[in-house]
């Protein structure tokens, strides 16, 4: 219901502004504390008018992180890549072994596919360090541990479950009537899965990919365990600003904004593919 | 005669006003309390959006709308006291379909008796008595649809607007509903607008059709002036079964008779003196023309115009014969069995009573048979 | 190509929808299947088509079984209800579908399709997204994806439905010609009975998990097997009375508001039965009082129909009975009127189990020349 009252309209457009203020506040701040050193961060009282600063993302950058106790060595964007490569990675099996069971879950119906869907979708109920305290010991023993192999294999339990039941839902709505159209027109089972039902679902498809990456990105517990420093992710390698000498907010702060980078990119652009929808006018009579 | 409800020049932009998608074009109409109005028009005509407008789901981007001698376009739905049954039926899911019904009159504080008595009555007009006590997901479309319209009906509203009411009822008892509907309403004076794309529906119910097209109103009337006078040619062709016949003619005149020759070699003559002469004076004022002629006014006959069979389809009734005609398919209906097979030649005629006359390039009616059009 | 079906069943989990159907079709001929919805028409023709199997029975396509025969490999063209076209290729590919599969040539394929394009008159929107296109032409599209590649068996499902009364009229009057024209073998789905009447060969009524009567449109409108059947077609529909017939002055009548109303002699079998007369709305007529065996009624309601009159009255006992005849003609408008039955148009049904009594005049003329 629209209405045209101009009060109306006013105090409508405060709340937005108070809604967004919410929200973005954490962001915003935290953008600003990245151009800050961590005296200016940490001044009573806060303010918003400082001299900006560069050298927290050329310390991130470099590997040199200047404590007061020093310098200390850090891998940041070798951390940085690893996380990079660990969600492309996965999502990239995720999809390639998700999608077509998702499309078997959603049209065949087989007997027990309920059954493997849920459990399926149940690992994402286990708590992960439940499956983590045995799983470390077989990684160790198949020399699994600390390898990107490894690593991309365990994030299945993240990426998988979400890509298949997202993935599911987008193929059970295209309508069966148009797959069973292209298969009448003379096309076989798999001419049809890639002609019509995957692009049908693309956006779906767009979303869990979206959806399993910054899940992948942001896992923190699996990493911490099965990789050492050469593999680990942002998530953990963050760990090392805690250092002897405090914590570098500064560089924190420049850190979360370098690792949100790639995943708020990857949103942006794939946006309009979301945003595109399923367009099934064809259907709908 | 109450004016029940006023549209007056109202405006619908989907986006912004003067810019966006311009749904419904200064629409402008007057509806006399105790009437039965239908919209009648394909889908994407507007009518949907009208209906929506009065029933305060969409904002008026112009104009004002007057019910019961108040403007409403500014009023929340709720405040408008209009009921309303929705195409998707939108009952609520949780409470049994009796509970559905009765759900604005227990709001009303109606004694208990009474809204029992009310929707027993209202069931029992639709048939739905037996599925009372169900739930809306346990019983089909057309079922729900019913209790929608249930819903709608039982109240008393200023106005009850049915969103496409029976779209999804089988075909007999849609025919056997639409008596009763029609009888419910009148009996208790309601004032309603019916939005359909089904004539049969909008004649057999509404004392007026309002046929509406690319978001005009093409014309308001009751359902013998809308086949009789047909406003444009719009109207002429959409409304009617089947459909008008229409043929780009000239007309001239020699030696006391009036030729229409028709652009596929054929012509159309008539003694002079058939036609009424302002009649006659219009149209060979304009030259151009196009004639338009409804299936059952054209006859086979001895004497005619030469059309040659290409479909003779028999319906039980009557038979609907297409005969190629002036390089186009004319169609004429029978209400006896006729025997034709493809191929065949027939003389066709036309009386001059029968003719409706437009202009080509607006289509606005000029005369019907003859008198001249308003 | 014909088409055989033998004793299909099929059933949804406990859900029965074909029972024991058998149907065969010829070559070229238009069989449509009417029915109400839920009588399983579209599940008979998705076995057809292949993307369901039966649960038991044989479909056979010219002599050949099509078990185990994958749908792309039937080669049939179908249109469905909804039209089904693929959202996101435009008109154009989606009607050149059926020609990609056979890999034609570019040129070929642009050829055919914009042959049967301009037949459908949709050659100017081929470059529109489904989306951009109205209803009609979605329509004309969906149809003419199942022509392009000239399939020998098309198989339509109620094309007609959701388009507005206008196209569906020229549709109606234009599909036979096309149809004849591509020579196919065609099983048409509808619900409406004038469709039914006009472009089919022979119409399955069906009914009940199965066909119920199987015959020509004048079979069927004329010869209905059953009270239901005679009940579906027609509108407005026919008038159903109880009678028990009678000889009366040596005639065997059926008494309408105590008035004898002549039947077949052919009905005497019937004598003393419980009956149902049928009386088509377009079979009766008013007629002055003093015409033999006209039946008193009182009008109740007249309402327009499609250019037909249809007058309610009601028989002395209160009965109901439509009466139609041709807009313009005169006719009462209320109070008391007389109508008469012309015996040979009346249908007897049996009341027990509704279906029709078939007179037997054939063969008693025979023994009576004899």
């Amino acid at each position: 219901m629209e209405t045209t009252s101009p009060v109306e309209r006013l105090l409508r457009g405060i709340a937005i502004t108070l809604v967004c203020l919410f929200f973005m506040f954490p962001i915003v701040w935290i953008v600003l504390m990245s151009f800050q050193t961590n005296e200016t961060i940490l001044r009573v009282p806060p303010s918003v008018i400082f001299a900006p600063t560069l050298e927290n993302y050329t310390a991130l950058i470099t590997g040199k992180l200047e404590t007061q106790a020093g310098t200390l060595d850090i891998d940041f964007m070798g951390n940085l890549w690893n996380s990079l490569f660990l969600s492309t990675a996965s999502v990239a099996i995720g999809l390639i072994l998700g999608v077509p069971a998702a499309y078997a879950f959603a049209r065949l119906k087989f007997r027990g596919s309920e059954d493997i869907a849920f459990t399926l979708l149940s690992f994402r109920f286990a708590p992960p360090l439940l499956v983590l305290l045995p799983l470390t010991i077989y990684f160790q023993q198949l020399g699994l541990a600390n390898t990107y192999g490894g690593l991309i294999w365990v994030y299945q339990l993240i990426v998988l479950p979400l890509i298949l039941w997202i993935v599911r839902g987008y193929f059970e709505d295209i309508p069966a009537d148009i797959e069973y159209a292209y298969r009448i027109a003379g096309h076989d089972f798999w001419s049809t899965f890639r002609r019509i039902a995957l692009p049908l679902a693309g956006p779906g498809i767009a979303a869990a990919g979206l959806l399993s990456f910054i899940f992948a990105w942001n896992n923190f517990v699996f990493a911490l365990v099965l990789a050492s420093a050469d593999k680990q992710p942002v998530t953990v390698g963050a760990l090392a600003f805690v250092t002897a000498s405090g914590i570098q907010y500064g560089q924190v702060a420049a850190g979360i904004v370098l690792s949100i980078a790639p995943t708020f990119a990857l949103a942006l652009y794939a946006q309009r593919y979301l945003v595109e929808g399923l367009s099934l006018g064809a259907v709908k009579g | 005669m109450t004016i029940q409800l006023s549209l007056k020049s109202v405006d619908k932009f989907y986006g912004p006003v003067g810019k966006g998608v311009h749904a419904v074009k200064d629409i402008t109409m007057a509806v006399p309390k105790g009437d039965i109005i239908a919209l009648l028009g394909s889908s994407g005509c507007g009518k949907t959006s009208t209906l929506r407008m009065i029933a305060g789901f969409e904002a008026v981007s112009r104009g004002t709308i007057e019910l019961a001698g108040k403007q409403v376009q500014t009023l929340p739905p709720v405040r408008r006291n209009v009921a309303m049954a929705f195409e998707g039926y939108s009952l609520y899911p949780t409470v049994s379909v009796r509970d559905n019904i009765a759900f604005a009159l227990k709001a009303s504080r109606l004694a208990e008796a009474e809204v029992a008595r009310r929707v027993g009555h209202v069931a029992d007009m639709l048939e739905i008595t037996d599925i009372l006590d169900r739930f809306p997901f346990s019983i089909s479309g057309g079922q729900q649809q019913r209790a929608s319209l249930a819903r709608a009906l039982v109240r008393d509203a200023d106005l009850h607007l049915l969103d496409e009411p029976m779209g999804q009822l089988e075909p007999q008892l849609r025919t056997l509903l639409r008596g009763r509907i029609k009888h419910y309403i009148k009996e208790r004076g309601l004032t309603a607008i019916l939005v359909t794309h089904d004539q049969t529906e909008a004649n057999a119910l509404a004392d007026r059709i309002a046929v509406m097209e690319g978001g005009v109103l093409q014309q308001y009337g009751s359902p013998a002036e809308i086949k009789e006078r047909p406003a444009n040619l719009f109207t002429g062709t959409f409304v009617g079964e089947p459909p008008m016949n229409v043929f780009a003619a000239t007309a001239s005149v020699s030696g006391g008779t009036l030729t229409f020759d028709l652009t596929g070699g054929l012509d159309l003559r008539y003694a002079e003196s058939a036609f009424d002469p302002r009649v006659r004076k219009m149209v060979l004022d304009r030259k151009q023309v196009m004639i338009g002629v409804r299936p059952y006014a054209v006859h086979r006959a001895e004497q005619g115009a030469a059309a040659r069979v290409v479909a003779n389809q028999w319906l039980g009734d009557q038979s609907h014969i297409a005969a190629s005609f002036a390089g186009k398919t004319i169609v004429l209906v029978e209400h006896d069995r006729a025997h034709l097979t493809e191929g065949e030649p027939i003389k066709v005629e036309i009386k001059p009573q029968d003719l409706h006359i437009f202009d080509p390039t607006s289509g606005l009616a000029l005369s019907h048979g003859n008198e001249l059009a308003a | 190509m014909t088409i055989t079906l033998k004793n299909i069943r099929k059933a949804f989990k406990t859900n029965t929808v074909l029972e024991d159907v058998s149907l065969s079709v010829a070559t070229g001929e238009t069989l449509v299947l009417f029915g109400p919805s839920g009588a399983g028409k579209t599940v008979l023709l998705r076995l057809i088509a292949g993307v369901i199997e039966p649960d038991a029975g044989e479909i056979h396509v010219n002599g050949q079984n099509m078990a185990g025969v994958e749908p792309e490999d039937r080669g049939i063209g179908m249109a469905f209800q909804n039209f089904a076209l693929f959202p996101h290729m435009d008109a154009f590919a989606n009607i050149a579908a059926p020609l990609t599969a056979r890999h034609q040539s570019k040129a070929v394929m642009k050829d055919t399709v914009e042959k049967v394009a301009r037949l459908l008159k949709i050659d100017h929107v081929l470059h529109h997204k489904p989306k951009e296109l109205s209803n009609g032409q979605k329509q004309r599209t969906a149809l003419a994806r199942a022509l392009s590649a000239a399939p020998s068996i098309l198989l339509l499902d109620d094309p007609l439905r959701n388009v507005d009364a206008k196209l569906r009229f020229e549709m109606r009057l234009e599909l036979p010609r096309l149809l004849k024209d591509q020579n196919a073998t065609v099983i048409y789905v509808t619900q409406d009975y004038k469709e039914a009447m006009a472009l089919g060969h022979r119409i399955a009524v069906m009914n009940d998990h199965g066909i119920q009567q199987i015959g020509t449109p004048q079979d069927i409108y004329l010869s209905p097997a059953n009270t239901d059947i005679a009940r579906l077609f027609g509108d407005p529909v026919i008038t159903l009375l109880d009678v028990v017939p009678e000889r009366r002055a040596g005639q065997v009548v059926a008494l309408i508001s105590d008035t004898a109303i002549p039947l077949l002699e052919d009905y005497a079998p019937q004598i003393g039965q419980a009956c149902i007369l049928g009386l088509r709305p377009e079979a009766l007529r008013f007629v002055s009082e003093d015409t033999p065996g006209a039946i008193p009624v009182e009008v109740e309601a007249e309402t327009p129909l499609n250019e037909k009159t249809v007058t309610l009255a009601l028989t002395l006992r209160g009965r109901e009975i439509m009466v139609s005849r041709p807009a313009g003609t005169p006719g009462p408008t209320s109070g008391r009127a007389h109508i008469a039955v012309d015996a040979a148009s009346a249908i007897l049904f049996d009341r027990a189990s509704g279906r029709r009594i078939a007179p037997v005049h054939k063969i008693i003329r025979k023994e009576e020349v004899a």
